[in-house]
């Protein structure tokens, strides 16, 4: 048995080598053929964290230019561990809610020194 | 022996870890204007601190979850907004206080004034975050800390009447100026009860890779580490009600507080507490960045950590760069460090709820914490830190406008 709301949204996510790619923002759930509705897709991305955060802060981030784009849908199928973790067979660089860090990453962090390589 | 070298880092860093431009602000002004009396809201912030410490860093250990991520996850996207919202707002106006407090001290050394040195302060202590790892960062500030032992030093050459400091530390109420009196206590508590202080120490703790063996090594930790500090703390109101307080002098700056130690240390205790200032407010500045760039990374789920070099946690590196560089603006513009340390403590006061208020769930969660859910008597403490934490939100804005000033 899984609790949705206490134990799947919100859950920290993985891509397929473990790294940090974001939380549960949303859940998508359709109705099956047979009428039984089941979650079908994981929503990650500013839009989804702002309608859950209620209606006026929605229309807040509309407002400052957050748009459908930057949101990534991931099937449901593609969740490979449900723990404390929820594990996505996904790459983090295939992600549009993922595009703000590559591009901070090879806009900004990447042309300042000691940004790469091992920490000492 | 690893045990016992993490023991002696965590005191260590209690030591010079508490004082920062906050509390030696507030205590200073406890201490010249109600002489000993309030040492017990010292104690009372300090014992505070400590269950609040000893809580998040077990929270650690037992789930390797940090504190900012256990609130996202158990009380949703929307709940979160709350603590997220009100802890960047204090931490913020915090770490520009630290930034000016650490551009006050190269004012007294150098004579050229601290809205030339917020920039180049802010640049040096960002440089360090991007280059150094947490280890590092924790020893130096620890070691460096230590020259805040000054206070102790300081407060014993004074030869105060130790019976009447002991005394001060049974809560009493004052023979004058009440809204001043309750105004100060209010500051003193936002100082000691600094809620960037959990969020960093749990995001250690998880940094450290602790598990349910450290909790020993948490519990002695914050107790020593509290009791040093706090001792300190008291320190600083002592030597402040034995040299300020018989002249009446009004702490309104940090220049009265920087002569403080001449009296019993001659010449030196300015040096010595200018350097005093410089190390535990730059100390401060760096902890706060990353206790900012870590409540953001854990509860919107980017990657973090301080050991990872910036390109592989892009938005965690760039949240401590901004925060660091725009906490230098306030001072450039030329707002005082002191009244701005003043507002940031009172409002941290009043955020105290948002912070401390979900503890008492997640610590009785046994999903979270397994066998190691809070006692009868770590329930007690949070309950009655949580009242004290509601009053503080209701009295700290009235406070500032009848006291304040």
């Amino acid at each position: 048995m899984l609790h949705l709301v206490h134990e799947v949204l919100d859950a920290q996510l993985l891509d397929r080598h473990d790294q940090k790619i974001g939380r549960i923002d949303d859940l998508v759930l359709e109705l099956g053929d047979d009428g039984r509705p089941r979650v079908s897709a994981v929503l990650i991305g500013g839009s989804p964290r702002a309608r859950r955060m209620g209606s006026w802060i929605a229309a807040l981030a509309r407002l400052f230019g957050l748009r459908e784009t930057g949101v990534s849908r991931v099937p449901f199928a593609a969740v490979r561990r449900i723990g404390d973790d929820v594990a996505l067979d996904v790459e983090q660089g295939d992600l549009s809610s993922e595009r703000l860090e590559r591009w901070l990453r090879e806009h900004v962090v990447c042309r300042v020194p000691g940004s790469a390589g091992e920490r000492k | 022996m690893k045990k016992l070298g993490e023991i002696a880092l965590g005191i260590v860093t209690g030591i010079g870890g508490f004082l920062e431009a906050g509390s030696i602000a507030t205590a200073s002004q406890a201490g010249s204007e109600f002489g000993f009396q309030l040492a017990w809201v010292m104690l009372l912030g300090t014992a505070s601190l400590a269950c609040l410490m000893e809580m998040t860093g077990r929270l650690a250990a037992v789930s390797h979850r940090s504190y900012a991520d256990l609130m996202r996850e158990r009380f949703g996207v929307r709940f979160f907004l709350l603590p997220l919202v009100a802890l960047l707002l204090v931490s913020f106006l915090s770490l520009a206080a630290e930034v000016g407090g650490v551009a006050i001290t190269l004012e007294m050394a150098t004579g050229i004034s601290l809205r030339w040195w917020a920039i180049p302060v802010a640049l040096l202590g960002w440089a360090l975050l991007w280059r150094g790892t947490f280890g590092l960062m924790e020893k130096g500030t620890a070691i460096f800390g230590l020259v805040a032992l000054v206070f102790a030093v300081g407060a014993f050459k004074l030869h105060p009447h130790w019976p009447d400091v002991a005394k001060a530390l049974l809560p009493s109420t004052p023979s004058h100026d009440r809204a001043r009196y309750w105004y100060i206590a209010v500051s003193v508590l936002g100082a000691s009860i600094s809620p960037y202080l959990y969020v960093f120490y749990s995001a250690g703790a998880i940094e450290g890779g602790w598990t349910v063996d450290d909790l020993g090594v948490n519990r002695m930790t914050v107790s020593l580490g509290n009791i040093f500090g706090g001792a300190l703390a008291i320190c600083v109101v002592v030597v402040a009600a034995m040299v300020l307080a018989p002249g009446h002098v009004k702490v309104d700056s940090f220049e009265p507080i920087s002569r403080m130690l001449v009296t019993p240390l001659g010449e030196a205790g300015f040096v010595l507490f200018a350097a005093t200032l410089f190390v535990t407010c730059f100390g401060t500045t760096l902890e706060i960045a990353l206790a900012m760039a870590y409540l953001l990374a854990e509860g919107f789920g980017w990657a973090w950590s301080q050991n990872l070099r910036p390109s592989k946690d892009a938005r965690f590196s760039m949240t401590y760069t901004v925060a660091i560089l725009a906490a230098a603006v306030p001072i450039v513009l030329g707002m005082n460090p002191f009244a701005l340390t003043n507002i940031a403590m009172v409002l941290t006061a009043a955020s105290l709820p948002v912070t401390v208020l979900p503890l008492i769930v997640l610590m009785n969660d046994r999903r979270i914490l397994y066998r190691d859910t809070n006692g009868w008597m770590s329930n007690a403490a949070l309950v009655i830190i949580s009242v004290m934490a509601i009053a503080l939100f209701v009295a700290a804005i009235p406070l500032q406008v009848t006291g304040g000033g």
